[in-house]
Protein backbone atom coordinates (compact mmCIF):
# COMPACT_ATOMS: atom_id res chain seq x y z
CA UNK A 1 0.00 0.00 0.00
CA UNK A 2 2.64 2.09 1.03
CA UNK A 3 4.50 1.33 -2.23
CA UNK A 4 1.43 1.88 -4.25
CA UNK A 5 0.85 5.35 -2.86
CA UNK A 6 4.87 6.80 -3.60
CA UNK A 7 4.97 4.76 -7.36
CA UNK A 8 1.61 5.85 -8.82
CA UNK A 9 2.28 9.74 -9.06
CA UNK A 10 5.52 9.89 -10.70
CA UNK A 11 4.12 6.61 -12.99
CA UNK A 12 1.08 8.44 -13.51
CA UNK A 13 2.66 11.61 -14.60
CA UNK A 14 4.99 9.42 -16.89
CA UNK A 15 2.04 7.81 -18.65
CA UNK A 16 -0.31 10.99 -18.67
CA UNK A 17 3.09 12.72 -20.76
CA UNK A 18 3.82 9.82 -23.46
CA UNK A 19 -0.43 9.54 -23.76
CA UNK A 20 -0.17 13.43 -24.30
CA UNK A 21 2.98 13.22 -26.69
CA UNK A 22 1.07 10.41 -28.69
CA UNK A 23 -1.25 12.01 -28.59
CA UNK A 24 -0.15 15.36 -30.15
CA UNK A 25 2.37 13.87 -32.54
CA UNK A 26 -0.13 13.64 -35.47
CA UNK A 27 -0.75 17.38 -35.05
CA UNK A 28 2.74 18.30 -34.53
CA UNK A 29 3.77 16.15 -37.99
CA UNK A 30 1.11 18.23 -39.65
CA UNK A 31 1.92 21.89 -38.55
CA UNK A 32 5.38 20.98 -39.64
CA UNK A 33 4.25 20.00 -42.72
CA UNK A 34 2.51 22.90 -42.76
CA UNK A 35 5.26 25.16 -43.46
CA UNK A 36 6.43 23.28 -46.54
CA UNK A 37 7.43 19.88 -48.42
CA UNK A 38 9.91 18.33 -46.16
CA UNK A 39 11.98 15.01 -46.39
CA UNK A 40 11.75 12.36 -43.18
CA UNK A 41 14.87 12.93 -41.76
CA UNK A 42 13.72 17.18 -41.38
CA UNK A 43 10.66 16.14 -40.07
CA UNK A 44 12.17 14.59 -37.26
CA UNK A 45 14.48 17.02 -36.63
CA UNK A 46 12.35 19.62 -36.56
CA UNK A 47 10.09 17.50 -34.15
CA UNK A 48 13.67 17.15 -31.93
CA UNK A 49 14.10 20.66 -31.86
CA UNK A 50 10.65 21.01 -30.18
CA UNK A 51 11.94 19.83 -26.33
CA UNK A 52 8.54 18.79 -24.92
CA UNK A 53 7.94 16.39 -28.09
CA UNK A 54 11.06 14.63 -27.41
CA UNK A 55 10.32 11.27 -29.11
CA UNK A 56 11.71 8.45 -30.66
CA UNK A 57 12.76 9.36 -34.02
CA UNK A 58 11.37 5.91 -35.73
CA UNK A 59 7.64 6.28 -34.77
CA UNK A 60 7.17 9.57 -37.10
CA UNK A 61 7.42 7.51 -40.39
CA UNK A 62 4.88 5.01 -39.02
CA UNK A 63 2.34 7.99 -38.72
CA UNK A 64 3.31 9.37 -41.62
CA UNK A 65 2.53 6.46 -43.40
CA UNK A 66 -0.99 6.32 -41.56
CA UNK A 67 -1.66 10.17 -42.68
CA UNK A 68 -0.78 9.53 -46.04
CA UNK A 69 -3.12 6.39 -45.89
CA UNK A 70 -5.57 9.02 -44.92
CA UNK A 71 -5.05 11.15 -47.76
CA UNK A 72 -3.72 14.08 -45.28
CA UNK A 73 -0.10 13.90 -46.54
CA UNK A 74 1.25 12.88 -50.09
CA UNK A 75 4.63 12.02 -50.86
CA UNK A 76 7.24 12.29 -54.04
CA UNK A 77 11.16 11.42 -54.26
CA UNK A 78 13.16 14.48 -55.18
CA UNK A 79 16.51 14.39 -56.19
CA UNK A 80 18.95 15.43 -53.97
CA UNK A 81 22.98 17.33 -55.25
CA UNK A 82 24.07 16.18 -51.87
CA UNK A 83 23.62 12.89 -51.03
CA UNK A 84 21.31 10.26 -52.21
CA UNK A 85 17.23 11.14 -53.60
CA UNK A 86 14.50 12.15 -50.93
CA UNK A 87 11.66 11.51 -50.32
CA UNK A 88 9.70 14.74 -49.79
CA UNK A 89 6.30 14.51 -48.14
CA UNK A 90 3.67 17.26 -48.00
CA UNK A 91 0.25 18.36 -47.37
CA UNK A 92 -3.12 17.52 -49.43
CA UNK A 93 -5.97 20.13 -49.87
CA UNK A 94 -7.83 17.43 -47.15
CA UNK A 95 -4.49 17.45 -45.07
CA UNK A 96 -5.14 21.50 -44.75
CA UNK A 97 -8.26 21.31 -43.88
CA UNK A 98 -8.30 18.72 -41.19
CA UNK A 99 -5.24 20.49 -39.92
CA UNK A 100 -7.45 23.98 -39.51
CA UNK A 101 -9.85 22.34 -37.68
CA UNK A 102 -7.87 20.45 -35.69
CA UNK A 103 -5.48 23.70 -34.30
CA UNK A 104 -8.89 24.93 -33.76
CA UNK A 105 -9.95 22.50 -31.58
CA UNK A 106 -6.17 22.74 -29.99
CA UNK A 107 -6.91 26.45 -29.37
CA UNK A 108 -10.40 25.68 -27.66
CA UNK A 109 -8.58 22.89 -25.32
CA UNK A 110 -5.94 25.31 -24.39
CA UNK A 111 -7.76 28.40 -23.89
CA UNK A 112 -10.01 25.92 -21.94
CA UNK A 113 -7.40 24.59 -19.93
CA UNK A 114 -5.99 28.04 -19.48
CA UNK A 115 -9.27 29.38 -17.94
CA UNK A 116 -9.58 26.54 -15.68
CA UNK A 117 -6.08 27.30 -14.22
CA UNK A 118 -6.75 31.01 -13.73
CA UNK A 119 -9.92 29.89 -11.83
CA UNK A 120 -7.60 28.10 -9.68
CA UNK A 121 -5.57 30.96 -9.10
CA UNK A 122 -8.15 32.83 -8.24
CA UNK B 1 25.92 4.55 -50.28
CA UNK B 2 27.20 4.45 -46.34
CA UNK B 3 30.65 3.69 -45.44
CA UNK B 4 30.17 1.06 -42.70
CA UNK B 5 32.86 -0.66 -40.83
CA UNK B 6 32.22 -4.41 -40.89
CA UNK B 7 30.57 -4.52 -37.84
CA UNK B 8 28.51 -1.44 -38.18
CA UNK B 9 27.64 -3.19 -41.51
CA UNK B 10 26.74 -6.37 -39.64
CA UNK B 11 24.67 -4.57 -36.84
CA UNK B 12 22.74 -2.20 -39.54
CA UNK B 13 21.75 -5.47 -41.24
CA UNK B 14 20.61 -7.14 -38.36
CA UNK B 15 18.35 -4.10 -37.41
CA UNK B 16 16.77 -4.31 -41.22
CA UNK B 17 16.55 -7.66 -40.59
CA UNK B 18 14.38 -7.10 -37.36
CA UNK B 19 12.59 -4.43 -39.19
CA UNK B 20 11.38 -7.05 -41.64
CA UNK B 21 11.00 -9.64 -39.15
CA UNK B 22 8.25 -7.49 -37.29
CA UNK B 23 6.88 -6.14 -40.63
CA UNK B 24 6.61 -9.86 -41.71
CA UNK B 25 2.35 -10.96 -42.23
CA UNK B 26 1.00 -7.28 -42.18
CA UNK B 27 -0.45 -6.21 -45.69
CA UNK B 28 -0.57 -2.03 -44.87
CA UNK B 29 3.27 -1.53 -44.94
CA UNK B 30 5.21 -2.37 -47.45
CA UNK B 31 8.58 -3.39 -45.78
CA UNK B 32 10.53 -2.24 -48.98
CA UNK B 33 9.35 1.07 -48.34
CA UNK B 34 9.96 0.97 -44.83
CA UNK B 35 13.49 -0.19 -45.06
CA UNK B 36 14.20 2.53 -47.43
CA UNK B 37 12.79 5.54 -45.14
CA UNK B 38 15.47 3.67 -42.47
CA UNK B 39 18.28 3.84 -44.60
CA UNK B 40 17.01 6.78 -45.45
CA UNK B 41 16.70 8.06 -42.42
CA UNK B 42 20.40 6.81 -41.25
CA UNK B 43 22.35 8.36 -44.14
CA UNK B 44 21.22 11.63 -43.53
CA UNK B 45 21.72 11.34 -39.54
CA UNK B 46 25.24 9.87 -40.48
CA UNK B 47 25.77 12.48 -43.26
CA UNK B 48 29.36 14.60 -42.19
CA UNK B 49 30.18 11.33 -39.63
CA UNK B 50 34.26 10.27 -40.60
CA UNK B 51 33.75 6.66 -43.06
CA UNK B 52 33.89 4.29 -42.44
CA UNK B 53 31.06 4.78 -39.63
CA UNK B 54 31.68 2.71 -36.77
CA UNK B 55 29.24 0.34 -34.67
CA UNK B 56 29.26 2.51 -31.65
CA UNK B 57 28.41 6.10 -33.99
CA UNK B 58 25.52 3.89 -35.80
CA UNK B 59 24.45 2.44 -32.82
CA UNK B 60 23.94 5.37 -31.29
CA UNK B 61 21.50 6.13 -34.34
CA UNK B 62 19.58 3.39 -34.44
CA UNK B 63 18.95 3.50 -30.78
CA UNK B 64 17.51 7.25 -31.87
CA UNK B 65 15.65 5.51 -34.28
CA UNK B 66 13.98 2.60 -31.62
CA UNK B 67 13.54 -0.59 -31.63
CA UNK B 68 12.76 -2.47 -35.22
CA UNK B 69 9.36 -3.29 -34.03
CA UNK B 70 8.66 0.32 -33.30
CA UNK B 71 8.41 0.41 -37.21
CA UNK B 72 4.78 -1.16 -37.42
CA UNK B 73 1.77 0.74 -36.04
CA UNK B 74 0.06 0.02 -33.35
CA UNK B 75 -3.33 -0.94 -35.33
CA UNK B 76 -1.43 -2.97 -37.40
CA UNK B 77 0.50 -5.29 -35.01
CA UNK B 78 -0.70 -8.99 -33.91
CA UNK B 79 -3.33 -9.01 -31.34
CA UNK B 80 -0.92 -10.99 -29.12
CA UNK B 81 1.48 -8.38 -29.13
CA UNK B 82 -0.74 -5.03 -28.50
CA UNK B 83 -1.89 -6.70 -25.40
CA UNK B 84 1.63 -7.60 -23.92
CA UNK B 85 2.40 -4.13 -24.50
CA UNK B 86 -0.87 -3.19 -23.35
CA UNK B 87 0.17 -4.65 -20.03
CA UNK B 88 4.02 -3.47 -19.91
CA UNK B 89 3.63 -0.27 -21.18
CA UNK B 90 -0.44 0.68 -21.92
CA UNK B 91 -2.43 3.05 -19.75
CA UNK B 92 -2.06 1.55 -16.31
CA UNK B 93 -5.63 1.93 -15.95
CA UNK B 94 -5.78 -0.98 -18.31
CA UNK B 95 -3.16 -3.27 -17.41
CA UNK B 96 -5.15 -5.30 -14.25
CA UNK B 97 -8.08 -5.38 -17.05
CA UNK B 98 -5.96 -7.01 -19.77
CA UNK B 99 -3.93 -9.48 -17.51
CA UNK B 100 -7.29 -10.72 -15.78
CA UNK B 101 -8.00 -10.90 -19.21
CA UNK B 102 -5.18 -12.94 -20.25
CA UNK B 103 -5.08 -15.04 -16.72
CA UNK B 104 -8.80 -15.80 -17.71
CA UNK B 105 -7.73 -17.11 -21.53
CA UNK B 106 -5.35 -19.18 -19.96
CA UNK B 107 -8.31 -20.38 -17.77
CA UNK B 108 -10.14 -21.54 -21.32
CA UNK B 109 -6.78 -22.68 -22.99
CA UNK B 110 -5.61 -24.98 -20.69
CA UNK B 111 -8.94 -26.53 -19.16
CA UNK B 112 -8.34 -29.77 -20.58
CA UNK B 113 -5.35 -30.31 -17.95
CA UNK B 114 -6.50 -28.42 -14.86
CA UNK B 115 -6.30 -24.92 -15.73
CA UNK B 116 -9.61 -24.36 -14.39
CA UNK B 117 -7.91 -23.60 -11.07
CA UNK B 118 -6.36 -20.53 -12.99
CA UNK B 119 -9.93 -19.06 -12.71
CA UNK B 120 -8.81 -18.66 -9.20
CA UNK B 121 -6.14 -16.10 -10.13
CA UNK B 122 -8.38 -14.50 -12.74
CA UNK B 123 -11.45 -14.03 -10.55
CA UNK B 124 -9.63 -12.35 -7.68
CA UNK B 125 -7.58 -10.14 -10.29
CA UNK B 126 -11.09 -9.21 -11.48
CA UNK B 127 -12.27 -8.50 -8.10
CA UNK B 128 -9.10 -6.26 -7.71
CA UNK B 129 -9.60 -4.34 -10.47
CA UNK B 130 -13.72 -4.28 -9.36
CA UNK B 131 -12.57 -2.55 -5.99
CA UNK B 132 -10.07 -0.39 -7.43
CA UNK B 133 -12.49 1.24 -9.98
CA UNK B 134 -15.20 1.62 -7.28
CA UNK B 135 -12.98 3.27 -4.74
CA UNK B 136 -11.73 5.85 -7.29
CA UNK B 137 -15.33 6.48 -8.49
CA UNK B 138 -14.89 5.03 -12.31
CA UNK B 139 -17.03 3.33 -14.15
CA UNK B 140 -15.59 -0.17 -16.11
CA UNK B 141 -16.94 1.03 -19.39
CA UNK B 142 -15.56 -0.96 -22.03
CA UNK B 143 -13.21 -2.89 -19.48
CA UNK B 144 -15.97 -4.87 -18.14
CA UNK B 145 -15.86 -7.04 -21.34
CA UNK B 146 -12.05 -8.29 -20.30
CA UNK B 147 -12.72 -7.91 -16.33
CA UNK B 148 -15.95 -9.30 -15.86
CA UNK B 149 -15.73 -12.69 -18.04
CA UNK B 150 -14.14 -14.28 -14.67
CA UNK B 151 -16.76 -13.07 -12.21
CA UNK B 152 -19.40 -14.56 -14.23
CA UNK B 153 -17.73 -17.64 -14.68
CA UNK B 154 -17.42 -18.22 -10.56
CA UNK B 155 -20.45 -17.12 -10.25
CA UNK B 156 -22.01 -19.34 -12.65
CA UNK B 157 -20.23 -22.53 -11.58
CA UNK B 158 -20.75 -21.60 -7.34
CA UNK B 159 -24.76 -21.07 -8.32
CA UNK B 160 -24.43 -24.75 -10.58
CA UNK B 161 -23.00 -26.38 -7.90
CA UNK B 162 -25.14 -24.96 -5.19
CA UNK B 163 -28.36 -25.98 -7.06
CA UNK B 164 -27.30 -29.28 -8.75
CA UNK B 165 -25.33 -30.60 -5.44
CA UNK B 166 -28.51 -31.62 -3.72
CA UNK B 167 -29.85 -33.21 -6.81
CA UNK B 168 -27.01 -35.16 -6.87
CA UNK B 169 -26.84 -36.09 -3.34
CA UNK B 170 -30.19 -36.97 -2.77
CA UNK B 171 -29.98 -39.10 -6.40
CA UNK B 172 -26.84 -41.23 -5.10
CA UNK B 173 -28.19 -41.53 -1.92
CA UNK B 174 -31.96 -42.15 -2.48
CA UNK B 175 -30.48 -45.20 -4.34
CA UNK B 176 -28.33 -46.90 -1.85
CA UNK B 177 -30.50 -49.95 -0.08
CA UNK B 178 -28.91 -48.81 3.17
CA UNK B 179 -30.78 -45.49 3.64
CA UNK B 180 -33.54 -46.87 2.36
CA UNK B 181 -33.47 -49.25 5.73
CA UNK B 182 -32.54 -46.63 7.93
CA UNK B 183 -35.92 -44.79 6.98
CA UNK B 184 -37.91 -47.90 7.00
CA UNK B 185 -38.39 -48.39 3.46
CA UNK B 186 -38.12 -51.72 1.92
CA UNK B 187 -38.45 -51.57 -1.66
CA UNK B 188 -41.01 -54.63 -2.95
CA UNK B 189 -40.28 -54.71 -6.73
CA UNK B 190 -38.42 -52.37 -8.93
CA UNK B 191 -41.30 -49.98 -9.43
CA UNK B 192 -41.53 -49.34 -5.60
CA UNK B 193 -37.50 -49.31 -5.83
CA UNK B 194 -37.65 -46.77 -8.52
CA UNK B 195 -40.56 -44.80 -6.89
CA UNK B 196 -38.60 -44.05 -3.53
CA UNK B 197 -35.99 -43.59 -5.43
CA UNK B 198 -37.69 -40.34 -7.41
CA UNK B 199 -39.11 -39.34 -3.32
CA UNK B 200 -35.80 -39.20 -2.16
CA UNK B 201 -34.33 -37.47 -4.40
CA UNK B 202 -37.38 -35.25 -4.71
CA UNK B 203 -37.40 -34.41 -0.94
CA UNK B 204 -33.74 -34.42 -0.62
CA UNK B 205 -33.63 -31.77 -3.44
CA UNK B 206 -36.62 -29.96 -1.89
CA UNK B 207 -34.21 -29.54 2.11
CA UNK B 208 -31.17 -28.90 -0.51
CA UNK B 209 -32.78 -25.51 -1.54
CA UNK B 210 -34.89 -24.03 1.36
CA UNK B 211 -31.21 -24.19 3.46
CA UNK B 212 -29.89 -23.05 0.03
CA UNK B 213 -32.20 -19.76 0.29
CA UNK B 214 -31.83 -18.96 3.49
CA UNK B 215 -28.32 -18.92 2.93
CA UNK B 216 -29.68 -17.05 0.43
CA UNK B 217 -31.70 -14.60 2.52
CA UNK B 218 -28.72 -14.21 5.58
CA UNK B 219 -25.55 -13.67 3.18
CA UNK B 220 -27.35 -11.71 0.30
CA UNK B 221 -24.68 -8.57 0.86
CA UNK B 222 -21.86 -10.69 1.31
CA UNK B 223 -22.31 -12.48 -2.24
CA UNK B 224 -23.09 -8.98 -3.84
CA UNK B 225 -20.00 -8.14 -2.67
CA UNK B 226 -17.97 -11.37 -4.26
CA UNK B 227 -19.61 -11.51 -7.32
CA UNK B 228 -20.34 -7.12 -7.93
CA UNK B 229 -21.49 -5.62 -9.94
CA UNK B 230 -23.86 -8.67 -10.41
CA UNK B 231 -26.62 -9.56 -8.24
CA UNK B 232 -26.97 -6.02 -7.74
CA UNK B 233 -30.70 -6.20 -8.62
CA UNK B 234 -31.22 -8.96 -6.27
CA UNK B 235 -33.50 -8.87 -3.08
CA UNK B 236 -33.44 -10.68 0.16
CA UNK B 237 -37.32 -11.82 -1.40
CA UNK B 238 -36.06 -13.14 -4.31
CA UNK B 239 -34.65 -16.23 -2.02
CA UNK B 240 -38.86 -16.92 -1.60
CA UNK B 241 -38.74 -18.23 -4.89
CA UNK B 242 -36.13 -20.62 -4.36
CA UNK B 243 -37.45 -21.47 -1.07
CA UNK B 244 -41.11 -22.05 -2.47
CA UNK B 245 -39.52 -24.39 -4.85
CA UNK B 246 -38.07 -26.34 -2.22
CA UNK B 247 -41.09 -26.60 -0.20
CA UNK B 248 -42.94 -28.04 -3.49
CA UNK B 249 -40.38 -30.32 -4.03
CA UNK B 250 -40.05 -32.10 -0.05
CA UNK B 251 -44.38 -31.99 -0.73
CA UNK B 252 -43.76 -33.61 -4.08
CA UNK B 253 -41.30 -36.18 -2.47
CA UNK B 254 -43.34 -37.03 0.45
CA UNK B 255 -46.74 -37.69 -1.73
CA UNK B 256 -44.67 -39.88 -3.68
CA UNK B 257 -43.18 -41.58 -0.16
CA UNK B 258 -46.07 -42.22 1.49
CA UNK B 259 -49.04 -41.58 -0.08
CA UNK B 260 -48.04 -43.47 -3.51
Amino acid sequence: MTLHCFAMPELFYENWTTQLRKGLLELAILNVLGAGPLYGYEIVRRLGDADSLVITEGTVYPILSRLRNEQYVESYIEESTSGPPRKYYRLTARGRSELRKMNEHWERLHEGIGQLRKERGR
Amino acid sequence: MMDLTPDAKRRFDEYLQRVHTALRGTRAIESGEVEQNVREHVEFALAGAPAPVGAEHLGAVLEQLGPPERWLPEEERPLWRRVGDRILHGPEDWRLAYLTFAVFSLTIVFFPVGGVLLLIPAFLLARAHVELLKARGEELGPRRWLVLPPIASVMVLVTASALVTPIALSLVLGGERDTLAFFGFDPQDRYDRLRLHAGFAATGTGIGWLVLSAIFAAMLPQMQKLFAPFLASLRRTHALTLAIAGAVLIGIGMVVLYVM
